[in-house]
């Protein structure tokens, strides 16, 4: 049988170009392909929330027995250089082949915690929570971000935001595999990027068992439009006075004027700030997606 | 314990009860709210638990949501709970939503005295019975119906049980002047 074979772009790619890209060809984990292989162009600079959708998304393949192999263009400054450098092949499964080799890992070691605009991918223990882990990422916004007036807000909220995404990867998720958790500061780009990422069932999967019985209107959305909701009512497998954590998020990620893109097992939805938070006519949705398992949120901050 | 005019009533420092300064999760809100269930069921003459915030660095909404929040819940009517030193912003807003998403209101008493309520608000017809029951540490249905001669003691004993079976006061029987029985509504200070 043949390869899957799915080509990078070689540009900045970001979460929405990652998923254009994916869209184009066949799903990888449902097909019945035994070898899925990634072409990563020199010029493809990944942005830190495609980058830890991608590394769950191999780790994903990996599991479920596929031949995965992640080929990079040679270059001396291009992607590979990054992805080592933030620690992405160290979380990287063992059994995904990286040519034209796999880094040590040596350069995120070495240069860990050096750069207050970026760091490194963290790993989402699934067996252990790590209770420094919204402190620390809190900790390198705080220091990418300290000209601005509004720091010690944007660092509160960021705080609130980051320990409800963890928390949902335990909470929510029933993972299989271990999640991640990065940031990076595109002084450039005049945003902030937060991803957090988990391989569990998705957050509808766990949530529209509970709408059957206690909320049937809800339970008779789609897939996207219930997202929406999610984030702008606050709705939980747990009951009713439950389920405040991602709309508390929402809130928050507003007031700073931010954007959250959510990716669920075959839906994504794209929230646009606008002066009534997250609504659904500011809402991008997207369904029929190559299947991803888990959730995946990255919230985009602007800087200015 | 200390009593404020026969109310017995005990400060609870939050952070006594956490692992951590920072508290984040369900699960870490669920063991810290163990433990001051263990605290309030050790005190069981006490109406009334201040929290204190005191070394608390910071919590997130679901965190709040199970621990607090939780208590006030649970005990909605029996003893209250009120914040009296919450004063970060960022705190603020996650009691806040906490409390809002549980239906449950919870004061929040300023160093200058002036309270505030998270959560829900009261219902637009019994705000002025609150409002009165706010200039007292205790109220009764009668005197409250003295203020305003078109209310009925009837009326006002409905408006201040409206108030009790949704978390804003506390009450407790007491015998009336006439000899009869009354309930006397106590604020949550």
């Amino acid at each position: 049988m043949e390869p899957t074979i799915i080509r990078l772009p070689p540009r900045w790619t970001d979460a929405s170009v990652l998923e254009d890209t994916l869209r184009r060809g066949p799903s990888p984990l449902s097909t019945l392909t035994s070898e899925v292989q990634f072409h990563i162009p020199k010029k493809c600079s990944l942005m830190t929330d495609a980058a830890v959708r991608l590394l769950s998304l191999l780790n994903q393949l990996d599991y479920s027995t596929r031949r995965v192999v992640v080929e990079f263009e040679a270059s001396k400054d291009g992607v590979l250089p990054y992805l080592e450098r933030i620690g992405f092949f160290q979380s990287l499964s063992p059994g995904v082949t990286v040519r034209p080799q796999r880094p040590s890992g040596f350069t995120a070691v070495r240069y860990r915690g050096s750069n207050p605009g970026v760091i490194e991918i963290q790993r989402i223990y699934r067996n252990q929570r790590d209770d420094s882990l919204p402190k620390r990422l809190t900790s390198a916004i705080t220091r990418a971000c300290e000209k601005r007036p509004d720091v010690k807000e944007l660092e509160g909220a960021a705080w609130t935001i980051l320990a409800e995404l963890i928390d949902n990867v335990f909470s929510h998720s029933e993972t299989r595999l271990d999640g991640f958790a990065a940031l990076q500061v595109y002084p450039k780009g005049n945003c902030l990027k937060v991803a957090v990422s988990d391989s569990g069932l998705g957050m509808l999967e766990t949530l529209r068992p509970a709408l059957q019985s206690e909320a049937p209107k809800l339970a008779a959305l789609r897939d996207v439009e219930l997202i929406v909701e999610v984030f702008r009512q606050g709705l939980s497998r747990h009951g009713i006075g439950r389920g405040c954590g991602l709309k508390g998020c929402a809130d928050k990620a507003v007031k700073f004027g931010a954007s959250l893109d959510i990716r669920l097992p075959e839906a994504r939805v794209l929230l646009l700030p606008g002066n009534q938070g997250y609504t659904p006519n500011r809402a991008f949705c997207y369904s029929g997606l190559p299947l991803i398992w888990g959730t995946h949120i990255s919230f985009t901050f602007h800087l200015d | 314990m200390k009593s404020m005019n026969q109310i017995p009533s005990v400060d609870l420092r939050l952070r006594e009860f956490m692992d951590e300064d920072e508290g984040w999760g369900r699960d870490a809100g669920r063991i810290t709210c163990q433990r001051l269930i263990s605290f309030v069921e050790r005190h069981p003459g006490v109406l009334i638990f201040r929290v204190t915030l005191t070394g608390v660095r910071r919590v997130d909404i679901s965190f709040a949501s199970e621990t607090v929040v939780e208590l006030a819940r649970k005990h909605r009517g029996q003893k209250g709970f009120c914040f009296i030193d919450l004063v970060d912003v960022d705190q603020r807003e996650n009691w806040e939503a906490a409390a809002l998403r549980a239906r449950q209101p919870i004061m929040s008493w300023g160093v200058n005295g002036k309270p505030a309520f998270l959560g829900v608000e009261p219902s637009q017809g019994s705000v002025d019975a609150l409002m009165f029951a706010l200039r007292k540490t205790e109220a009764r249905a009668a005197e409250y119906a003295a203020t305003d001669r078109s209310m009925s003691i009837t009326n006002a004993s409905t408006k201040f049980k409206q108030l009790w079976e949704q978390g804003f006061l506390l009450r407790r029987e007491a015998a009336a002047e006439s000899g009869g029985r009354e309930y006397v509504y106590i604020l949550i200070r």
